[in-house]
């Protein structure tokens, strides 16, 4: 069915279906990520969205197949180019990853190697998928900082991680995951540890990354505002299945769902200061034992004993999402 | 005129670096050792009135943390000095006064895993008298239910909550010292959006119920405007704006207040609002060695030579409003 929404002429460059990530615990079986779907174009950024615990994070980490025991991808597909990614073993999955697909992390201090220049780790990065000479290496990694904004990057080759403010850090991260000219990178959080007007400048760079290299980005985070600013769609993901979807603007101008529509009305943004703001009642469930039908239900006003059922994913035009009762489709503007 | 209900005056800190095992012997033996402190508050002077919230803004390393730490009297001005209706909230180096009280922005960090919720919130009030062992329970169960929870979770450890209940937790221990004035340090940023709102919400509701005075430290420019009366803006060290919180987020006059407004992610953006997206350039200079004249200079789109040379003062601009900077009208 989706193949059929795609414009002609252009196939997906990822395409994930029914992707099922559990957690075999102690406690008992987790479903972090229960029968995700989605499809991403080239040079198309779409948003990941939800809270803590609504399995994005764990979504992104399976696309490049980083799950590790007692987690296990337990079912669906996903196809990168039209090769399927799951079932993949590690010597296949290396060599897709870093080379086609990668993905930047929320602390970049974690994904860099204190102990190595940057030069070092671009160079390492480069070999691992390619023979390159060290001073080829050092051109095109001087080209790839540059590309994210660091200036005079041939000198800030010698320079180690903590030489390097967060921001800059961040950007590092970045140019390693472009390298190789990937056509998929997955960012989670990625600006989430930055300050306001660094996150800024970096949000503005990865648009136009996106747009001139045709990079797609799946961007996980759970601030709305970041990703309407950067995302031509949005997917809102809770308890591990993926809410309500659709183009950025519409989603948040008008949601469907109620989930999507409690998130947006408690925002500070959206109220009159010194108001009272909207609150969604209760937590977000233990995803150990999930209400019955919609996992929503406990804490949404417009639940019935229908709900008890499991809402499927509801189709109409770019627009989907899982709900009995969802709500109108256009608020007047 | 009289004194504000809380007074900070010309406040500094300077935090002076360690010297190593070498440069203690060197200055010892009189040597000149080169130390270069940072200069965390730089100067700061501001009033709050009995009741209102006071929103402190900035990004990472600005010393908004710091300043918020000498209101509540965790660490002490290295020079000026803070006082709360009329008297000084440290002397001789300890806190003076417990009617102020903090909260912090990691519960996961600021609740003794080894104590039971009721112990905690208790532990601050049996000390110093404000309750007796016989009236403990019901006293902290007041407080609990003041900030949302249940009363017989005083029995549990802080291990058995969620982020949100926790943060209640923190407030209700903050709260059963019976302050006048809350410092609450970021005391949403790490909490989900869902609970945010709830925790926004209490905020709102102590103000209303109880008249206390708030200092509301945050990065988060929205979850500030829509609790403060007044906001300050915080760059290395300085306040650079400060007034009504209306008027400096409608109509900022500072360069660094504007393209920190603008920084911010709007929610509902038309198509291609990103072009006109214009980020602030470069990066927070390092507080260890500030630039010369206006701190804010290098990466101001309309300094002048004036400002690499002077220090602009704040200046008063409207009822309220100040700002620090030579081209403001």
């Amino acid at each position: 069915m989706t193949a059929l929404t795609m414009p002609e002429g252009e196939a997906p460059i990822l395409e994930v279906k029914d992707l099922a990530t559990h957690f075999f615990t102690r406690a008992g079986v987790v479903k972090a990520v229960d029968g995700v779907s989605f499809s991403l174009n080239r040079g198309e950024i779409i948003g990941l969205v939800g809270e803590s615990g609504s399995g994005k994070t764990v979504t992104g980490f399976s696309l490049i197949g980083l799950v590790d025991p007692p987690g296990r991808i337990v079912g669906g597909s996903v196809k990168l180019e039209g090769q399927e990614l799951v079932g993949l073993d590690d010597a296949g999955l290396r060599k897709v990853r870093g080379a086609r697909i990668a993905m930047v992390f929320q602390d970049p201090m974690m994904t860099l190697n204190p102990v190595l220049t940057i030069g070092q780790q671009m160079h390492l990065a480069l070999a691992a998928h390619e023979r390159v000479s060290k001073g080829a290496a050092r051109v095109r990694s001087a080209e790839a900082l540059t590309r994210v904004g660091i200036p005079d990057a041939a000198s800030r080759l010698d320079a180690y991680p903590h030489q390097f403010s967060g921001g800059m850090r961040q950007r590092v991260a970045i140019a390693i995951a472009l390298l190789h000219g990937t056509r998929v990178i997955i960012a989670d959080e990625p600006t989430t540890a930055l300050d306001v007007s660094i996150q800024a400048q970096i949000l503005s760079e990865m648009r136009e990354l996106a747009r001139e290299m045709g990079t797609a980005l799946v961007w996980i985070s759970h601030d709305l505002s970041t990703v309407s600013t950067l995302a031509s769609r949005i997917l809102v993901m809770y308890a591990g299945r993926i809410v309500e979807e659709g183009p950025t603007a519409q989603v948040l101008r008008a949601p469907r769902h109620p989930y999507t529509a409690g998130l947006l009305r408690s925002l500070p943004a959206m109220a009159e200061p010194g108001t009272d703001l909207a609150q969604i009642p209760g937590t977000t469930p233990s995803l150990l034992n999930l209400p019955e039908g919609c996992p929503f239900r406990p804490r949404c006003e417009r639940a019935s004993e229908l709900c008890a059922k499991n809402p499927p994913m509801t189709r109409a035009g770019e627009r989907g999402y899982r709900c009995h009762h969802a709500l109108e489709e256009a608020v007047s503007a | 005129m009289s004194e504000a209900f809380i007074s900070i005056d010309d406040v500094y800190k300077r935090f002076s670096p360690r010297l190593s095992m070498a440069d203690r012997i060197v200055s010892k033996l009189g040597a000149r050792v080169e130390t270069r402190p940072v200069r965390a508050v730089d100067g700061v002077t501001l009033n709050v009135e009995r009741g209102q919230t006071l929103g402190l803004v900035g990004e990472s390393g600005c010393g908004k943390s710091t300043l918020g730490r000498m209101i509540a009297g965790i660490i002490e001005p290295t020079s000026g000095s803070v006082r709360i209706d009329g008297k000084p909230v440290m002397e001789g180096g300890r806190k003076a006064d417990t009617r102020i009280q903090t909260i912090f922005q990691d519960p996961f960090a600021s609740l003794d895993p080894r104590m039971r919720i009721g112990d905690i919130i208790a532990e601050g009030p049996f000390a110093h008298r404000l309750v007796d062992k016989s009236g403990e329970r019901s006293y902290v169960a007041g407080y609990l239910e003041r900030a949302g929870l249940d009363p017989s979770f005083a029995d549990r450890f802080p291990h058995q909550f969620s982020g949100g209940q926790r943060q209640r937790i923190a407030i209700a221990r903050a709260l059963a010292m019976q302050p006048d004035v809350l410092v609450c340090d970021e005391p949403v940023a790490s909490l989900d959006v869902s609970i945010q709102a709830q925790i926004v919400n209490l905020f709102l509701k102590l103000r209303r119920e109880m008249s206390i005075t708030l200092i509301f430290i945050s990065h988060d420019l929205s979850v500030v405007r829509h609790v403060s009366d007044h906001v300050a803006i915080m760059y290395l060290g300085r306040i650079v704006e400060s007034g009504p919180t209306e008027t400096i987020y409608t109509d900022p006059r500072h360069p660094y207040t504007k393209g920190l407004l603008e920084s911010v992610p709007k929610l509902l953006v038309e198509d291609d609002a990103l072009v006109h997206f214009k980020p602030i350039m470069g990066e927070i200079p390092s507080p260890l060695a500030p630039p010369a004249g206006c701190h804010f200079n290098p990466r101001c789109p309309i300094a002048i030579d004036l400002c690499r040379s002077e220090d602009p003062a704040l200046r008063p601009l409207g009822p309220g409003h100040c700002a620090a900077c030579h081209l403001a009208q």
